[in-house]
């Protein structure tokens, strides 16, 4: 297997996986804890087949999620909606068991009919019409509607 | 007017078939630029003629002062005015979209004027309008206009805000939280050299995202407990009115009216040059005997509004 470890190796148990492997598909690592269960919503359909694991240990986070899903690689949209949830996280697609590409969510400069205003007096929450957002921070991750200008907080935001 | 000579030079800056939605949009040469045109057209300087076009006014929201204005000047500039001024005799009470309204009066007009209850309504209709939309507010959001005339106001009362060769101190008082016009004004005085004083009631301070942009651009941001205070170190008092509606409790917005009413009293001792203003309409927060004083202003800065509004149509129209 040529899966990176989840977790650092250590010399009394070098390469224990602490969720299950998977054949093709996409796993995302590094997913802040409390956001592991909303990124598995988001990201799995009915049909497939989804592995979760939460509050694992990390060098990097302390504790992390990880989202792996069996048989699918995620489209641009869905890296836009992760980028808006798990700005952090990381996303291996595997092929044949093998990491074929590693990479940080994408950062988009604009999510554009990716979740609602939280302004509720926003006329994109009123009329039919597609709400657009520009990223004005990264960390955290802040950004500001375009139509009635207000600044949120990523975390404020609810995804369409 | 003096405060031309002062102004530093513009670059060429294009205006028409622009849209006017949002005080950001413009940049310090386009805020100048367009002050200037409002002092050729108050001195009727300016050729600009806008005979044979047509202005829709869309007033889903009432107004009194944006639009009368807009249509005298219109009017001044020779061209014609459609519109209506009240939502519930029009096709969005049988729930037409806003697109599918602009989709239609950009076809009957030449430029469209436009209230709406809805934040962000104005910059819908820009992306959807073929002929130049001009905000004429959007709920909380913007009010870029009403902008224009405050600039117009405060630079023709004092040049050093263009020439940069003095700070002015300018104090907003009120509801800082939810008044659009202050959001705007503190939006394009980030272009100058300004010192802010705040004074506001708990609850209705000024949204952080706009004191970290003034911050941001250098300007001198402070907090004022007291409108008494601000009197004694202020070139301009920028009232605004308090809404009962945004008090939970009745008994307190009854206390805090008082807080925030400026009387003729508290201006005894204020430096000679203060000047009050308001974007009107003005309910108890400027005492009657204030209008009477060397102080108020707000009456002038409506009128200025005339000549503001016919520099921006005339401008995204091409007249000039």
């Amino acid at each position: 297997m040529s899966l990176e470890p989840l977790d650092p190796p250590t010399s009394s148990n070098p390469r224990v996986r602490q969720v299950e492997a998977i054949l093709h598909g996409t796993v995302i690592d590094h997913i802040p804890g409390h956001m592991t269960l909303k990124v598995a919503n988001l990201l799995a359909r009915e049909n497939d087949q989804v592995s979760i694991g939460m509050n694992l240990r990390s060098a990097r986070m302390g504790r992390k999620g990880v989202v792996k899903i069996s048989g699918r690689e995620l489209d641009a949209r869905t890296l836009s909606r992760l980028a808006l949830i798990a700005p952090s996280a990381s996303v291996s697609i595997i092929r044949d068991t093998k990491v074929v590409q590693k990479f940080i969510v994408p950062m988009p400069k604009l999510f554009e009919d990716i979740a609602r205003c939280a302004n509720p007096n926003c006329v994109t929450n009123h009329e039919r019409w597609t709400s657009r957002m520009e990223v004005i921070n990264a960390d955290p991750l802040t950004v500001c509607c375009i139509y009635c200008e207000r600044n949120f907080p990523a975390t404020e935001l609810v995804l369409l | 007017m003096a405060f031309l000579a002062t102004a530093l030079p513009s670059a060429p800056v294009q205006f028409t078939g622009r849209h006017v939605v949002s005080i950001s949009d413009f940049s310090r040469n386009d805020l100048i630029h367009v002050l200037e045109l409002a002092t050729r057209m108050e001195s009727s300087q300016s050729p600009a003629r806008l005979d044979g076009k047509l202005m829709a006014t869309l007033f889903f929201e009432p107004s009194t002062r944006t639009r009368l204005s807009f249509e005298a000047a219109m009017h001044k500039l020779g061209g014609k005015v459609i519109g209506f001024s009240d939502a519930g005799s029009t096709s969005t009470k049988k729930g037409e979209s806003l697109a599918d309204t602009i989709r239609m009066v950009e076809r009957y007009a030449d430029v469209i004027v436009m209230r709406h209850p809805r934040d962000g309504a104005a910059r819908l209709a820009s992306e959807i309008s073929t002929v130049p939309v001009i905000n004429g507010g959007d709920g909380g959001n913007q009010h870029p206009s009403q902008t224009f005339l405050d600039l117009y106001t405060i630079a023709k009362l004092f040049p050093e805000l263009l020439s940069g060769e003095r700070e002015l101190t300018i104090a907003f008082a009120g509801d800082l939280r939810y008044g659009r016009t202050v959001h705007s004004l503190l939006t394009a005085l980030c272009h100058f050299k300004v010192r802010l004083l705040l004074v506001a009631p708990r609850g209705l301070e000024m949204p952080d995202q706009y004191l970290h942009a003034a911050v941001k651009a250098g300007l001198v941001v402070q907090e004022i407990p007291t409108l008494q205070e601000v009197v004694a170190q202020s070139d301009i008092l920028y009232m605004t009115r308090l809404q009962e509606e945004r008090f939970p409790d009745p008994l307190e917005f009854d206390h805090i009216k008082h807080s925030y009413r400026i009387t003729a009293a508290m201006l005894v001792g204020a430096p000679p040059h203060l000047r009050i203003l308001h974007p009107l309409p003005r309910v108890n927060e400027i005492a009657v005997d204030v209008d009477a004083t060397p102080h108020a202003h707000y009456f002038a800065q409506a009128g200025n509004g005339i000549p503001v509004r016919q520099a921006l149509l005339s401008l995204v129209m091409g007249a000039v």
